[in-house]
């Protein structure tokens, strides 16, 4: 009994956790250095679940850790990197401080051999120039840090295996994009932007290798990608081009600081990519590619240095493979013997697979123009994805690969209202046809999209409608035309467009009345039954009075199988309904108006649509009159 | 001044062969003044009296023919002194000057400026010495002697030494010192991360006392901190062109955001606002003559109650028990318990009969906890992908990237991005709980400004 009190805040959540400062503190870092190393080591802040006891009783809001996170840093080597740059940037800043030229010449002459590699001497020099404020200290310092950063520590610590890695790539491939975009205004490092448009490069050309992208979205914020790499479905988002304003409220050194991290990561993931291809890594044009590329105008666009680069990234010409390229073979699905559920998930999969396949090879045999107010790289790289082919202007974007003048040209993409030169055997259509093809998985009539038609709203392919939601009439006509049904009508038809649709009423009105037809039929049936019923009643009381015993001849009732089954079936439902306890009873009512408010919005939705489908069909109306 | 001439004769004389170029030295003789006399037991009547001109006047004689000749007269050689003078020579050179110069005209005149600016003498300027001074130059010669002493004996610097070493060894094909590479270089190299290395053969425990190998990473880190997905695609509303019933759809949320926002700022306006009672002419006649009109003093009547005989405090005093209260309290209180006993065994036997209701409180008992249990589990998978509290400031959802009706573009050429995609990673970045949320640092000054007026400009007022 008895024994020393215990003390409050000594065992439990408060010695499970850390705040911020005092983990900084115990690794001896600067702030900025403890967020750097966090970001990079994947260590995030926790909310304990009982803030007063971990706070010590306090209420005040804090950034806590866990400590064994805090312990595990401590063993990192990079720790001691960063105490030891720290320093440095001390000594340095005591030499210029007394004008010791010599000994800051030993200083970064040690510094710049021993970690630092000969190309960041130009940056000291930049340094030694801004009169070093303790920002460009800071800034530099981190630059300089960069190559603590062990790609080892990435691979058997972050990311153990490759799947790992590729599942965290939507991020980083949205950083990489994103920073590819930005000017070279100083707001980050060229260095930084130049490597992230070679990492983006690389990954739009193994998509388009591999084949493997799936959706396409554009939105009032960026474009939406989805690919499916080995099996993981990667959506990323690439802004429009020109579109930046630099907002205030972000931390650019945190968002620099993840930028290192993944483009490090998605070097790697690409290499890995690129190995799964036989394709050559760094990417190589393929050799006929390359000679067919080099045209005279080439110093137009890029220095000697850099024109190889752009011409990857114009994405018009295929990689080299390491093994020459065979035609791929169609990897075909193992048929196992298979029953029941098994069987019916084979098939679901075996068609996915069908349509995957017929979408890889949509645009094959196509051959594409873009015209120069179109987004080039993106509608590049879609169309390529497809397995179409592309060109442009010589003069807008260097690695065109044939004239507007080419007789085999299928689809020229225009996004203005009218183009005066047009040649007869391609279509000249809006830039929305490519994204809504891929979209569909098919391709798409090409009359709603001509020049200066108003387009069809662009869906978004990565909404999933469950049962009963309301689905826009759009979505409808795509889904009937995927499943190969013909189009109820076109508005290509424009003359006919009305007539037509009128036709159509006459046949939605037809099929109503086939419904009431049917619900006639019924309500019919119903009569005579009851009459039939009528009339033996009568004949029972008829024979109450006559007594008369006649025996007439067996009349064999028609049994309609189905629909004694089916009132056997509510029959069922109803008694099941009946014997439900209340409890479920409230459960399953409530289920159930669920349902039926969802119908009825969907209903009231499609009503709505129509009517402003009626008001828009009036309004053209009208305006044709005027014309 | 009689006996200076005489004395500047004396030293020219004294100068062997001394041409004076003046030669009216001795001619001035109305100068001549009266010797005085004055002690000279003094070195300061030394020099005030004593005559120094005939050698200041030699002297300035010297420097002159220096000035006008370029040196002594008596030191030049007669061909540069003397001419033989043939006169028709002269006269041809006069002929032939004039149209030379008639010829050569403004061209080759100089300009009087020029003439102003020309030095006079023909004494050479004297050189400035500290141009030709070197800093350092001792120090400089004794380095270069030393260099070249040691590169007698066949010492290398070491700035060539390690010229030479990497230049063997660029020459041999294998790099000297292999140099890391910036993690930002755009031409740094990748390779397979994620091959199968050798295993380790060494001993485990040795590299880890050795800091050769690394403390393995917790599971626990991998594990991502939201279940939110890295990228939210936007609502199907914002499409570049979206179907209208979706645009409405989203239309319909940002407003209802925006709506309860303004709810809120309305709420905090209606509770901060100062409740105050207009003055009506009633009240401020009332207090105008408050005090004034005698009221009828109404008493509050005293409780009737007399306050004599209660009691202040509880009695201290209580009478002691007699034995046979005492007895009579313990037959009860066994009675009690008896009582009490027995009605349990009652409602033991009872409860057998109740066995049915029973059951069913036990049934509803843990139909209820499985009932709280599903719940807390769900709200627990809510909880997973809702933005945790990890610093200061709660995480706050960004506004919806919105378009109204006039502002969707047509086409994709005229389509005018909203919203900026660097911010929306940010924030997502803080919704995953990746990162703390954060405002940025407000500027803050040390030391308060000090406004001092300047001379030059005088603030109006």
């Amino acid at each position: 009994m008895g024994g020393l009190q215990k003390k409050k805040y000594e065992s439990g959540s408060a010695t499970n956790y850390i705040s911020r400062n005092k983990a900084r503190k115990k690794l001896s870092l600067s702030l900025a250095d403890f967020r750097r190393l966090c970001i990079l080591k994947g260590i995030y802040p926790h909310e304990p679940k009982h803030k007063k006891k971990v706070n010590k009783g306090s209420t005040a809001p804090r950034t806590f850790y866990l400590l064994k996170d805090i312990r595990f840093l401590l063993h990192e080597p990079i720790v001691g990197k960063f105490r030891e740059y720290k320093i440095f940037v001390r000594k340095l800043r005591t030499a210029y401080g007394k004008a010791e030229w010599g000994a800051v010449g030993r200083l970064k002459r040690e510094q710049a051999f021993v970690q630092i590699g000969p190309h960041h001497q130009g940056e000291f020099t930049c340094f030694e120039s801004s009169g070093f404020s303790s920002r460009s200290f800071i800034l530099w310092g981190c630059h300089v840090m960069n190559e603590r950063l062990k790609p080892e520590n990435l691979s058997d610590k972050r990311y153990p295996t490759f799947i790992d890695a590729l599942r965290d790539v939507d991020d980083a491939l949205s950083m990489c994009f994103l920073f590819s975009t930005f000017a070279r205004t100083g707001k980050c490092h060229v260095q930084t932007i130049q490597l992230c448009r070679r990492l983006s490069v690389e990954w739009m050309n193994y998509i388009i290798a591999s084949r493997s992208l799936r959706k396409v979205f554009l939105s009032i914020k960026g474009m939406y990608y989805q690919a499916e790499v080995l099996g993981q479905t990667v959506t990323w988002i690439v802004p429009y081009q020109f579109a930046h304003d630099h907002p205030t409220d972000v931390d650019y050194r945190v968002m620099a600081t993840f930028t290192e991290l993944y483009t490090t990561l998605l070097g790697f993931v690409n290499f890995r990519l690129y190995q799964t291809l036989n394709l050559v890594y760094p990417p190589k044009l393929d050799g006929q590619g390359e000679l067919s590329l080099k045209s005279e105008c080439e110093e137009d666009y890029a220095l000697e240095s850099e024109s190889y680069s752009e011409k990857l990234s114009a994405l018009s010409a295929s990689l080299a493979r390491t093994v020459p390229s065979v035609e791929e073979e169609e990897a075909e699905l193992d048929h196992f013997p298979a029953e029941g559920e098994d069987l019916e998930k084979m098939e679901a999969r075996e068609k996915i697979e069908l349509e995957q396949n017929k979408q890889k090879k949509l645009f094959e045999g196509l051959k594409f123009f873009l015209n120069r107010e179109v987004p080039r790289e993106s509608l590049a790289f879609v169309i390529r994805c497809l397995g179409g082919q592309v060109s442009w202007d010589k003069s807008l974007c260097i690695g065109s690969t044939y004239d507007e003048t080419d007789e085999t040209i299928t689809h020229h993409i225009v996004d203005r209202p009218s183009i005066e030169k047009q040649y007869i055997n391609r279509y000249y259509i809006q830039p929305q046809w490519v994204y809504d093809c891929v979209n569909a998985k098919m391709l798409l009539p090409v009359e709603e999209y001509f020049l200066g038609v108003t387009l069809p709203p662009h869906l978004s392919p990565f909404v999933e409608e469950s049962e009963g939601d309301y689905v826009p009439p759009e979505k409808l006509k795509l889904m009937a035309l995927q499943r190969g049904e013909k189009p109820l009508f076109t508005e290509a038809a424009a003359e006919e467009e009305e007539e037509e649709e009128e036709g159509d009423e006459d046949e939605e009105e037809e099929e109503d009345e086939d419904d009431e037809d049917e619900d006639d039929q019924s309500e019919e049936e119903d009569e005579a039954e009851d009459e039939e019923n009528l009339a033996e009643m009568e004949a029972k009381r008829a024979q109450g009075k006559r007594l008369p015993v006649k025996v007439t001849p067996g009349k064999v009732k028609p049994e309609n199988r189905m629909r004694t089954e089916q009132e056997e079936k509510a029959e069922e439902k109803r008694l099941a309904i009946m014997m439900m306890k209340k409890r479920e009873k409230y459960l399953y009512d409530k289920i159930m108006f669920g349902k039926k408010r969802n119908v009825r919005e969907a209903n009231k939705l499609a009503a709505k649509r129509k009517a402003h489908d009626d008001a828009s069909k009036a309004d053209k109306k009208k305006k044709k009159k005027k014309c | 001044m009689m006996a200076a001439a005489w004395r500047h004769k004396r030293v020219a004389a004294s100068q062997p062969g001394f041409l004076p170029l003046k030669s009216n030295l001795g001619g001035d003789s109305s100068n001549v003044k009266r010797r005085k006399r004055v002690n000279k037991n003094k070195k300061k009547s030394w020099n005030k009296f004593s005559d120094i001109q005939d050698v200041e006047e030699f002297l300035e004689d010297v420097r002159l023919q220096e000035r006008t000749t370029g040196g002594l007269i008596a030191e030049k050689t007669d061909d540069s002194l003397f001419f033989v003078d043939t006169g028709d020579k002269d006269e041809k050179d006069k002929d032939a000057q004039p149209e030379t110069t008639v010829k050569k005209g403004k061209h080759s005149k100089p300009l009087r400026i020029d003439l102003i600016l020309q030095p006079d003498s023909h004494i050479p300027a004297p050189k400035n010495v500290l141009a030709f001074q070197q800093p350092n130059a001792k120090k400089q010669r004794r380095t270069s002697d030393r260099a070249a002493k040691l590169a007698s004996m066949g010492i290398l610097p070491r700035r060539e030494k390690l010229l030479q070493l990497r230049r063997a060894a660029a020459a041999s094909g294998v790099s000297a010192k292999k140099r890391a590479v910036a993690n930002n270089n755009p031409d740094r190299t990748f390779y397979d991360l994620w091959t199968a290395e050798t295993p380790e053969t060494a001993d485990p425990y040795y590299l880890e006392q050795t800091k050769k190998k690394l403390v393995k990473r917790p599971d626990r880190l991998n594990e991502k901190p939201s279940v939110l997905p890295a990228i939210e695609v936007i609502a199907p509303g914002g499409s570049y062109n979206p179907d209208f019933f979706s645009h409405q759809d989203l239309l319909r949320k940002a407003h209802e955001v925006e709506v309860k926002k303004i709810k809120a700022e309305e709420k905090l306006a209606r509770q901060l606002a100062v409740n105050e009672d207009v003055a009506t002419e009633e009240t401020t006649f009332k207090e105008q003559v408050e005090g004034l009109i005698e009221e009828e003093e109404i008493e509050p009547e005293e409780p009737e109650g007399d306050t004599e005989g209660t009691v202040t405090g509880p009695t201290a005093t209580q009478e002691k028990k007699t034995e046979k209260q005492r007895k009579k309290e313990k037959a009860k209180r066994i009675k009690e318990l008896q009582r009490k006993a027995e009605r349990q065994v009652i409602d033991k036997r009872q409860q057998l009969f109740q066995l049915r209701s029973i059951s069913a409180d036990l049934k509803k008992q843990e139909q209820r906890t499985k009932m709280r249990q599903a719940q807390r589990k769900a709200q627990q998978e809510a909880q997973k992908s809702m933005p945790r509290r990890l610093g200061k400031l709660k995480f706050q959802d960004p506004d919806l990237d919105v378009q109204l009706s006039n502002e969707l573009a047509g086409s994709l050429r005229s389509l005018k991005p909203e919203g900026s995609i660097l911010k929306d990673r940010f924030l997502s970045l803080q919704k995953r709980n990746i990162i703390e949320p954060r405002d940025r640092a407000k500027f803050k000054r040390k030391y308060k400004l000090k406004f001092s007026e300047k001379r030059a400009f005088r603030e109006i007022q």
